[in-house]
């Protein structure tokens, strides 16, 4: 009867063991001499499929949703008065450098994140509005994700709305391209998922009732209009969110280690315009 | 999310006397239902718009008579028929008694 | 010593024996809580039926002329978008007087009352409700003459794996 018992034990562990089996890497194209080397991984599907795929489960409701009225345009137009609004010590607003209505930043938010040489990594939209109005306007600096935050950055980065995303990995950002790579196909959490595990080997398959994403479109959303938040959030806001998903203690907001990660998958999605505010799940 | 009782209204570009036309509106609101929790596990109170009224010109056209079952930042879309130069008035009213309205003119060709 | 060589290889039949035993104790462990307590109503759900009785007495309501647009699948049950068509008439003598919607799985399944008049000039309205578990949702029109008419559509609200 124990024996009975030990082989009934046995086979869902025989069959978790050949499941994992299964799950071999492909090789990757070329690694890197000078980072540890990532074995890159192939799409378990074509992007084709995975469009097909997308339909079929969502079809054009967000955008539909989008269309007739987006709540996140409210957080537009709160961006829009913060902009002229002066502020700090040097009696300045964001306006009084960057045009009335912010026309000397169109498309700049395009080719963020970038190399900056003054903090010797990589800036974001969120981080460079705060340096702004520290070092220029003297003003105090706005606390990550709260409402004139989101506001602000909605607004800049929908100036640039319809640009196509053109973010730049040469040069000094090299190595923070890398570093953000890494943490992509670096598995954490109880769960030991990497990012990439998800959104590149298994994009298109079913997680419970959700799609995974494939990265193509993972950044020329963000900010976004969440129904799951029923609120605006940023993309760092998703990158917790997903950490906290496969069991991972999440990061700060514009920790280095974000800040990398934004630039590898922001260059994931270069070519694909701008559109925010977003509307999603 | 940003201040409550803002409201967007959209209809069509050009109308043409006697058409019917799609009217959508969209109000920023939490809608509390009084029944989800703080962190720290207070009840939030409920806080919710319980009335609605649409005015074409002076005419009460259509009122609606919520409960806390309709989505955060409720959004409508209701048809009306454009026979006169009038505006349309939307006013909602929430449980702790806020009024927030805004009004749109239509011009029919 | 004889006894431990008869012990039985891992013959097919053995094999299917056990699976089949191993299957049926999941099926079993995972059946058990929903055995126990079925259908986790909560104590002061309301029946859609007892309210439709409240609100109407025991008038017949037609199940046609009305056709409700909803997603099949929605992946948040607080914001599910819903459009109310009907093709009855908006004439000054004869038009649709209120829309009812209700949720039927929400404790309180009355969602949203909507008064409509002729200048309307189409019984036709979309909202956004919110649903707390899969269910119906239903709608009852009443015409100016008093007529019931109404439709029933089945919302599947799931908990998606990346509310993050």
């Amino acid at each position: 009867m124990s024996k009975f018992i030990v082989r009934i034990m046995i086979l869902p562990a025989c069959a978790l063991f050949v499941f994992s089996a299964c799950a071999v890497r492909t090789p990757s194209a070329g690694g890197k001499a000078s980072a540890p080397v990532i074995t890159e991984y192939t799409p378990n599907i074509s992007t084709q499929e995975y469009e097909k795929r997308y339909q079929a489960v969502y079809g054009k409701f967000t955008e539909q949703m989008a269309a007739e009225g987006n709540p996140a345009d409210f957080v537009v137009d709160d961006g829009k008065d913060l902009f002229s609004k002066v502020q700090g010590s040097a009696g300045k607003s964001c306006a009084s450098c960057h045009g009335a209505n912010g026309e000397k930043l169109k498309g700049v938010a395009a080719m963020y994140p970038k190399y900056d040489p003054a903090i010797k990594g990589i800036d974001t939209v969120a981080l460079q509005i705060n340096r702004c109005r520290k070092d220029h306007m003297g003003a105090p600096e706005l606390k990550y994700e709260s409402d004139p935050q989101l506001a602000l950055e909605l607004y800049v980065k929908s100036l640039s709305n319809g640009v196509p995303i053109h973010v730049s990995i040469d040069g000094p950002a090299k190595p923070f391209y890398e570093a953000g790579k890494e943490y992509y196909y670096k598995r954490f959490g109880q769960f030991n998922f990497s990012c990439a595990l998800c959104h590149v080997k298994y994009a298109g398959h079913m997680i419970r009732a959700n799609l995974l994403s494939n990265n193509r479109h993972h950044t020329d959303h963000f900010p976004t209009y969440r129904l799951d938040w029923s609120g605006v959030g940023s993309l760092q806001k998703r990158f917790r969110g997903c950490n906290k998903n496969v069991r991972q203690e999440p990061l700060p907001f514009q920790s280095e280690t974000y800040r990398n990660l934004e630039l590898y998958l922001t260059y994931q999605g270069n070519g694909v315009p701008i559109q925010v505010p977003g509307f999603r799940m | 999310m940003a201040s409550v009782g803002k409201i967007k209204i959209r209809v069509p570009n050009t109308i043409k006397k006697g058409d019917v036309i799609p009217v959508q509106v969209l109000v920023s609101h939490p809608m509390e239902t009084g029944m989800r929790k703080n962190k720290d596990g207070s009840v939030i109170p409920a806080y919710y718009i319980n009335d609605v009224d649409v005015f074409y010109g002076n005419d009460k056209i259509t009122h609606c008579d919520w409960t806390i079952a309709v989505s955060a930042n409720p959004f409508i879309t209701f048809y009306v028929k454009a026979d006169k130069a009038a505006p349309i008035k939307i006013v909602y009213k929430d449980i702790k008694g806020g009024v927030y309205e805004q009004a749109v003119q239509i011009s029919p060709q | 010593m004889k006894q431990k060589e008869k012990g039985p290889a891992l013959t097919r039949r053995a094999f299917i024996k056990s699976t089949g035993a191993a299957c049926a104790m999941l099926f079993v462990a995972g059946s058990l809580p929903s055995l126990v307590r079925p259908a986790a109503a909560a104590p002061n759900e309301k029946n859609i039926n007892d309210v439709l009785k409240k609100q109407f007495g025991n008038k017949n309501v037609s199940m046609s002329h009305v056709d409700i647009k909803a997603p099949i699948i929605a992946e948040n049950g607080a914001v599910v978008p819903i459009t109310i068509t009907s093709d009855l008439p908006m004439r000054s003598d004869d038009y649709v007087k209120k829309i009812n919607v209700y949720a039927e799985g929400n404790l309180e399944p009355y969602v949203a009352g909507i008064d409509l008049t002729p200048a309307n000039g189409k019984a036709e309205f979309a909202m956004r409700i919110k649903m707390r578990k899969t269910s119906n949702v239903r709608v009852v029109l009443e015409t100016s003459k008093g007529q019931l008419y109404g439709a029933a559509k089945a919302v599947k609200v799931t908990v998606g794996g990346c509310g993050g």
